[in-house]
């Protein structure tokens, strides 16, 4: 450094009213802090405190302590809600994955079109949920939608997606499958080009079939990339809300409500939100407490195993 | 002057900035004599309208409005939000009977800006349902009426020799005898509100209410029952109403007769401008209307788009102001002309029948008649959660997951504890 440039460094050094500390670095990221507070923390712990009240536009808003969480724990809506998103959830989730695998070992092989394909994967994903809900909407539709109008020229009768309950959840979650699996398919393929070449070829060499091969080797090395899509993907699955909103808006008679759906219609249709609120921190302490399991066993697990 | 920008004059210039953009809304809200707005809006000549109101209440009041337009939906869950927040963002809100209770300790009381006289010209009705049933306060003003009649294909019953359907029975056989071959004989909407309306309706129609004397639930009655059973079988059992009925609300019924593949449909009064336009209707001039049909007694719901006052509001009396300028005759009489939304105020609704000819005014004498034996469901503590609750209920029934009695019986059970814990009963 030029004598030029030292005077000029020391200088700036001078003219600042604070030492180079740690206390500056936390006031210098204390404007980032405080927009974080202000439009994270802030709504998460108003909409918390909210769930403890009975908060419902009609002026007072009385303490009712854990009152919102048991009414919701023990009413019919809201465990016919739970039991939708667990269905949901672990149908979509295991499609997903065990479909994402197989394609992304399918696409990972040398043949042809395989990058045209992985191109055409990145599409679903790309997709806003809202476009796909609308979308599979009108596919789904008895009358005008293509997929009844296909049975029609196989002579099958006509299935009514979206009006008939068990239909309308197998609809929301083929929705949800046709835009996620790909994005399984992605992840799982980023893992499987990253693995290492060596115990594979010593396997082949061993005389291991392809299955053997995938099963006892691939697998477990893709452990931790599996772990991270189905955190990933869980979240996500207690999140849905576009999609089921614009496809059933959790009908016919509350058979795709799902929590966020339920949620939603407790605030902005019943103008309950300190019912909406508890209903929202049950799902997130359900969504909490299967990823702690998801992580956790396998954890206990492999310190038992070493002890 | 130094090119370079230094460190101290950027922390100036950003502290000037937030400062400022922090005053802005106290600067701007300083000035009583602009008022701010959410309106509501559907279809392209809604921002029109409302540009049209806002020059013309500027121009006369030198009041200036800033307004924003939302749909229906996105606009009840802003102003929603807005309220729970208890934001004096906007004045002036568009509101409507639907919800109207979830509102009454928000919206300000009207009363006393408007006298008895000129309340006594709104239709008694529309007025009634926007009051708050413990206080007595008006919590908006009706700017237009929402009633429905029966749109039916005249051309097609012309052909069959049918006469549009004037009893529930008369429904199931004509419809019986106009569907097939990829056409329905009638389309009711079976989700949400619209589904609730609808069942709303039935139950008056086959002589039951919502509630009882003591404002117990009572729409479980045997009428009760007749209407969802009635409602369902048109779609499961008659089978002359879409099987994907049971997912639509207003758009998707409407878009049904509008495109020709049904027949028959209940509609409001927008439909009769829709229906007319060659750009949003394949049946212009193929139509005609009817009364609603009846069981019992011939009621159906008539509620109103209305307008209110912000509770947090700072400039309440220039935003009365716009209220009182927007259901005047002369804005309800430039609404008939747009949308044909039939008007809240009696003297404006019976000069435009006056001047009505043809079958626009066979239309709207048989909505005042609608109107004129209208009701609305009840306006008491927790019944927006129950409305919630029926929209469960009434779907369960419609798509075959419980009997109609079932549904509506535990349905009634959990409104009144819903209504019981909102204090309902205090």
């Amino acid at each position: 450094m030029s004598t030029d440039a030292q005077h000029q460094a020391s200088g700036r050094r001078r003219r600042s009213p604070l030492p180079y500390t740690w206390q500056r670095g936390y006031l210098l990221a204390s404007p980032a802090l405080l927009v974080m507070l202000a439009i994270l923390v802030y709504p998460l712990g108003y909409s918390f405190i909210m769930s403890f009240f009975r908060w419902d536009l009609s002026g007072s808003a009385p303490f009712i302590g854990t009152g919102n969480y048991t009414d919701e724990l023990f009413g019919r809506q809201f465990n016919q809600a739970l039991r939708n998103q667990t269905i949901f959830s672990v149908v979509s989730i295991t499609i997903e994955v065990v479909a994402g695998m197989a394609i992304a070992v399918l696409v990972n092989g040398k043949l042809r079109g395989m990058r045209l394909a992985r191109t055409l994967l990145l599409v679903p994903p790309m997709i806003a949920p809202a476009v796909v809900g609308l979308n599979f909407r009108w596919l789904f539709n008895t009358q005008y939608g293509l997929v009844d109008a296909l049975l029609r020229m196989f002579n099958m009768p006509d299935i009514p997606w979206l009006t008939h309950p068990a239909w309308a959840l197998v609809s929301v979650i083929a929705a949800d499958v046709w835009q996620n699996t790909p994005l399984m398919v992605l992840l799982f393929l980023a893992g499987l080009q990253s693995l290492p070449q060596e115990p594979l070829e010593a396997a082949t060499v061993d005389g291991a079939t392809p299955w053997q091969c995938f099963w006892h080797i691939v697998l477990p090395l893709m452990r931790p990339v599996i772990m991270i899509a189905l955190m990933l993907r869980i979240i996500d699955t207690f999140r849905t809300f576009d999609v089921v909103w614009l496809m059933t808006q959790g009908g016919p008679g509350g058979a795709t409500n799902l929590l966020t759906v339920y949620s939603y219609l407790l605030a902005f249709q019943a103008v309950d939100f300190g019912h909406a609120a508890a209903v929202s921190y049950i799902a997130l302490g359900m969504s909490l407490l299967v990823l702690g399991l998801l992580y956790g066993v396998p954890w206990l697990l492999a310190k038992r195993r070493a002890i | 002057m130094s090119g370079t920008l230094s460190r101290r004059k950027f922390l100036a210039a950003s502290a000037a900035v937030t400062a400022g953009s922090l005053a802005a809304p106290w600067v701007a809200r300083a000035d009583a004599r602009e008022i701010t707005a959410l309106l509501i809006t559907g279809g392209p000549l809604y921002p029109k309208y409302w540009e049209k109101i806002v020059q013309d209440f500027t121009a006369k009041t030198g009041i200036k409005v800033r307004y924003d337009l939302l749909e229906f939906t996105p606009l009840t869950a802003k102003v929603v939000t807005l309220s729970a927040a208890r934001s004096s963002q906007y004045d002036v809100y568009s509101t409507h009977t639907a919800q109207i209770d979830s509102y009454f300790n928000h919206f300000a009381p009207l009363n006393s800006y408007f006298s008895d006289s000129e309340l006594a010209d709104f239709y008694p009705v529309a007025v009634k349902y926007l009051r708050d049933p413990k206080t007595g306060n008006l919590a908006a003003i009706p700017r237009n009426m929402d009633a429905r009649v029966q749109y039916y294909r005249s051309d097609i019953y012309q052909e069959k020799g049918l006469k549009p359907a004037e009893t529930w029975e008369e429904l199931v056989d004509v419809g019986l005898k106009l569907t097939g071959n990829g056409h329905y004989g009638l389309v009711v909407p079976g989700q949400g509100d619209p589904a609730q309306r609808t069942f709303s309706d039935l139950l008056w129609q086959a002589g039951g209410d919502w509630v009882d004397q003591a404002n117990k639930p009572a729409f479980n009655s045997e009428a009760g029952i007749k209407a969802l059973t009635f409602y369902r079988d048109l779609i499961q059992k008659h089978k002359i109403v879409p099987p994907d009925a049971v997912g639509y609300q207003w758009n998707e019924n409407s878009t049904e007769f509008s495109s020709g593949t049904v027949y028959a449909t209940f509609d409001w009064p927008g439909a009769f401008a829709t229906l007319s336009n060659p750009e949003t209707s394949r049946v212009v001039g193929k139509w005609s209307t009817a009364p609603y049909v009846r069981d019992k007694a011939p009621i159906s719901c008539a509620i109103s788009h209305a307008m209110a006052l912000n509770g947090q509001s700072g400039r309440k009396d220039a935003a009365v102001e716009f209220i009182k300028y927007t259901v005047g005759a002369d804005a309800q009489r430039l609404q008939f002309d747009q949308f044909t939304n039939f008007p809240s105020s009696q003297t404006v609704a019976k000069e435009v029948i006056a001047a009505a000819k043809g079958p626009q005014a066979i239309w709207l004498q048989q909505l005042e008649t609608t109107i004129a034996n209208g009701k609305e469901w009840p306006k008491l503590a927790g019944f927006s959660k129950v409305c919630t609750l029926m929209f469960s209920a009434i779907e369960q029934a419609l798509s075959d997951q419980v009997s109609p009695a079932d549904s509506l019986n535990q349905a009634a059970t959990e409104a009144e504890e819903i209504m019981r814990r909102a204090g309902a009963y205090d």
